[in-house]
């Protein structure tokens, strides 16, 4: 480091703070002038910044001790006079007490779910060692891990401790009363012991529950073993029946235990171990990997080992690997990586909303202060003394956001229910989300902060009233002059600040117009939906046909539906079976990694016209498609312009699977319109559907059609169900219009919190506008009445009142429309089909808010000039 | 005159130094010579609260001159004993005087 040679400001300026408390909060003016000059002398002999500001804070709290000003007996005085003086000006009171109330509580309720989510760390021991595992398609699509690449990882990677996978599932439990579904996952045995938990009752699964033929175990959940068997201690050793396998009960889980979210069962993975396709490498099954970093590695050391045992994979395997990647993220990341964008904006959008309430009071507080000046020059000239004026000032602005801070927690508390109940179906941590401790400290820091910081500048504003003041009264005065500039720099942020939000609320509302109309390629309305399956030990195909045809033809006679079938998957909510396919008279490309990808969805007569799916060409899948007919497909657009590009796809062939396997050749007998199967703002795969009894899978959902309200037929649809199978369980029940809203309830919390925080900011800037002008109205309207006196007109009076007023909003709508273009950025993981940029929004926002400046304005403009020259002057 | 307040020992060092001090007794001064004499690290807020005190009680006065530059202009009190506080002084003096007599011997063995 250079000595120094030459004092620099920092060495001959104290804190500008620290001299600005001094200045305004030590309580006799006359010697606040000699202490601060004496400081500031030594200050230049230390330059010790911390030896000034602890200085600085002794004098003044010493100084105010021996004073007697911090006294309980002062305090209690202070506060009866405060309420007093509000019980006196409810109007202002209200105002201040609702506008923090809704900062507050909007930013409590906010803050108790960035901290559940975001901010805590996950309840599993060294949550930061934890890595999620998958892999990467050539596209850069994550899909879920090979488990032979699985296994050469954990045989090959030094970088673990233990190095685990699983993969979701649910399960049928039959056997214990009504069936029905529940979470699960399949795991390999080293699973818990890699997420560093243990169970609480029982074992962990142990090396040999993996082996083919073992005997099939599950750990059940604290809160399953609660629910459905009571809390039982003799749980251990009973049996479960999941999917029709009787599984036995060895362990229970700690309570609260959740892996990404949480589930009911645990099975080691016996049931699957053996079965050949798990050993194709090229089969991505749904398996993701967790990995526990060894002590000391870090991260990227871990993630540059893979990617060289994925590379070496490669070059062994360039059949199935070719352009496979491995992907590494932390667990804690992964698992919120749905909602994180979600919540920062929602973040973001509450701070800014907490400032506009606290510079809105600030202002109020100005402008209350600014009118209070004369009973303060009043007491100051009867001896009051200045730290005592400003103790009291403070005492009142504290005891309005306390009062805001409790009240905010009430909203908090609703707003909270509000947004957990319209959260997007699994919402990672949600479960962790309430109004604890953190929040109640955070409201209530919030809210002393608030009452202090605001009431800190106007109360030193209104301080400098002297006793001058009282003998010349002149409204334009400096003290007056000065907070009115300070109200006009506030006003200018707040519309800034206004703009936005309001920016960012119309952006999502367009995000949510050009949603909604996205065309799915089926009609949503009047549609029941619901997920079964049939319970087996061992696939049973003409079984499962037959017992589908049953509650199908019995759904169909039920009053009120027009048609019903079944299908794999189910559109919105995603495809189940996504699988490689081949065209018949297109040459064979030199690697697997060339062939197209498809939804592979069986499906039964009647599937297409219950969705209200458009055909475009040839026929649908009917009652004639049956196990033993000729295998075909129906093919949808997308697909058709891909693989045959201007061509009639009607009597074309295509496989599933690889060119070279065992799948039949499908011969193409209908096109459908695109059905949006992945969600509305994902785009359109590629999809292929065939008659469910040419391959008829265990698991399936059922499609109602009705001409009156779907809801109405939920119970129709659960008995006829069970009726057929009672072992049958019925999951996922809701209409279409409910899978409709949950795929694009991202968009709809963030599009509602947006506008009602963009309302609530533009009531609030609008307000502050009207304060404004209208308190300038009455400082100037001595002037006012004179200048009519002279023969000035109403108009130019109230352009030149409105004037003032606009070219402060003005100020702020350039300076919001700057900080929009960077704001609006965050946003675009939400936006669909909107530029963060998008002129028209940008400009219609602008333009909006200027109305309503120029309205907030006109208003108290012209009641001035309605007052007449009388009025106008009558007040001197 | 009746009889002198009684002092504290931190209001007596500030006297003291007031009058050592002399026509310079102001605040820098006064806390420096007391941070140099009595080899303690004294608090400004302290201090200020002491002169206050001192002053309520009519054991000192002040007169404000104007300020250096290098206090940017701003006004300094030079503090004076006044003849009430130097009463207060010797009289406290006085007493650890009284306490002090004969005490020389014991201290330099002071178990016999």
């Amino acid at each position: 480091m250079t000595p120094r040679t030459t004092r620099t400001t920092r060495d001959t300026l104290p804190p500008r703070l620290a001299e600005w408390l001094l200045r305004h909060l030590l309580p006799n003016d006359r010697q606040s002038d000699v202490i601060r000059g004496d400081l500031l002398e030594e200050f230049r002999r230390r330059t010790s910044r911390a030896w000034y500001w602890r200085e600085a804070i002794s004098t003044i709290f010493q100084e105010h001790r021996y004073r007697n000003m911090l006294t309980l007996d002062n305090l209690r005085q202070d506060v009866r006079f405060a309420w007093r003086s509000y019980r006196k000006a409810p109007t202002f009171a209200l105002l201040v007490v609702a506008t923090l109330a809704l900062g507050i509580g909007a930013s409590t309720a906010i803050f108790s779910i960035v901290n559940a989510v975001l901010v805590r760390p996950l309840p599993l021991r060294d949550p930061d060692r934890l890595l999620w595992i998958s892999e990467a398609n050539g596209r850069g699509d994550v899909i879920s891990a090979s488990w032979m690449n699985y296994g050469d990882w954990r045989a090959r990677a030094h970088a673990f401790e233990g190095l685990a996978a699983s993969r979701g599932s649910t399960f049928d439990l039959t056997g214990m009363g009504q069936a029905h579904r529940v979470t699960g996952r399949l795991v390999t045995w080293n699973f818990f012991q890699t997420l560093g938990t243990e169970p609480v009752l029982g074992r962990a699964f142990s090396q040999t529950d993996e082996r083919p033929g073992a005997e099939l175990v599950a750990i059940i959940s604290h809160e399953f073993w609660q629910r459905q068997l009571n809390g039982d201690a003799g749980a251990l050793g009973r049996p479960l029946t999941l999917d029709g396998h009787p599984h036995t009960i060895v362990g229970v889980l700690p309570p609260g235990f959740r892996y990404l979210r949480s589930y009911d069962v645990f099975t080691a993975l016996g049931t699957i171990i053996g079965e050949p396709w798990l050993a194709d490498r090229g089969n991505h099954q749904g398996f993701v990997a967790i990995g526990r970093l060894r002590a000391g590695v870090t991260r990227d050391a871990a993630a540059t080992e893979l990617q060289q045992i994925e590379a070496d994979l490669t070059r062994a395997y360039p059949a199935t690997n070719t352009n496979i990647s491995v992907v590494v993220e932390p667990l804690a990341a992964r698992l919120v990586k749905p909602i994180r964008d979600t919540l920062l904006v929602l973040s973001g959008a509450v701070g800014i909303l907490l400032l506009i309430a606290c510079i809105n009071v600030a202002g109020l507080l100005i402008a209350r202060g600014a009118a209070r000046q004369h009973e303060l020059a009043v007491r100051a000239a009867l001896g009051g003394r200045r730290g005592r004026l400003v103790i009291q000032l403070l005492v009142e602005s504290t005891m309005l956001s306390l009062s805001g801070g409790v009240l905010g927690v009430g909203i908090a508390a609703a707003l909270l229910r509000t947004l957990i109940a319209m959260a997007p179906p699994g919402t990672p941590r949600l479960d962790e989300v309430a109004l604890d401790g953190y929040a109640l400290a955070f409201a209530v820091v919030a809210a002393i902060a608030c009452g202090v910081f605001f009431g800190l500048l106007p109360a030193a504003q209104a301080s400098r009233a002297n006793g001058q003041q009282l003998v010349i009264r002149t409204r334009a005065a400096g003290a007056s002059a000065a907070s009115h500039g300070l109200r006009r720099g506030l006003m200018a942020v707040e519309v800034a600040l206004a703009l936005i939000l309001l920016t960012a609320a119309a952006l999502m509302m367009r995000t949510l117009v050009h949603v909604t109309s996205v065309d799915a390629g089926f009609r949503p309305d009047h549609v029941l939906v619901a997920n079964t399956s049939i319970p087996e030990a061992k696939p049973d195909p003409p079984r499962r046909t037959a017992i589908l045809d049953d509650i199908l033809a019995r759904m169909r006679a039920v009053p009120g539906v027009t048609a019903a079938g079944a299908g794999f998957s189910l559109p919105i909510d995603g495809s189940n079976w996504n699988s490689v396919f081949w065209p018949q008279d297109k040459p064979l490309p030199p690697t697997h990694d060339g062939l197209p990808s498809a939804a592979m969805v069986p499906i039964t007569a009647g599937y297409f016209e219950a969705l209200g799916a458009r055909l475009l060409r040839g026929r649908m899948l009917d009652d004639r498609d049956t196990a033993a007919s000729t295998p075909v497909a129906v093919v949808n657009e997308a697909l058709a312009a891909r693989i045959w590009p201007g061509q009639d796809p009607i009597g074309k062939h295509l496989k599933q699977g690889w060119p070279e396997g065992k799948g039949v050749w499908r011969e193409v007998v209908g096109l459908v319109a695109d059905i949006k199967f992945e969600g509305l703002t994902e785009r359109t795969t590629l999809q292929v559907y065939f008659p469910f009894a040419q391959d008829p899978p265990a698991d399936f959902w059922i499609v109602v059609r009705t001409a009156v309200d779907p809801a109405s037929l939920s119970t129709a649809l659960t008995s006829t169900v069970g009726a057929v199978n009672r072992d049958m369980p019925v999951a996922g029940l809701r209409t279409m219009d409910d899978v409709f809203g949950e795929s694009i309830a991202r968009q709809r919390i963030a599009r509602l919190v947006l506008a009602v925080f963009a309302g609530v900011a533009l009531t609030l800037a609008s307000i502050g506008l009207f304060g404004l002008v209208a308190h300038s109205v009455t400082e100037r309207r001595q002037e006012v009445g004179v200048r009519l006196a002279l023969g000035a007109s109403r108009t130019s009076i109230v352009r030149t009142l409105v004037a003032g007023g606009v070219s402060t909003a003005v100020a702020g709508i350039a300076a919001g429309t700057a900080c929009s273009t960077v704001t609006a950025k965050s946003l675009e993981s939400l936006l669909f089909d909107v530029k963060p940029f998008d002129p028209l929004t940008f400009t219609a926002v602008a333009a909006g808010l200027l109305i309503v400046a120029i309205l907030a304005c006109a208003i108290p403009a012209y009641r001035a000039s309605r007052a007449g020259i009388v009025g106008a002057l009558r007040t001197e | 005159m009746g009889k002198p307040p009684y002092l504290g020992e931190f209001e007596q060092q500030v006297l003291l130094v007031i009058l050592r001090l002399g026509a310079d007794a102001y605040g820098p001064e006064i806390g420096r010579e007391l941070e140099a004499r009595a080899g303690r690290r004294v608090s400004r807020g302290a201090l200020y609260t002491t002169l206050d005190r001192l002053e309520d009680k009519g054991l000192i006065r002040w007169r404000t001159v104007p300020g250096t530059e290098a206090r940017d202009g701003l006004p300094r009190r030079l503090y004076a004993v006044t003849a009430a506080g130097l009463a207060a002084v010797k009289a406290a003096h006085a007493v650890v005087k009284r306490l002090w007599d004969g005490i020389g011997a014991r201290l330099k063995d002071p178990l016999k």
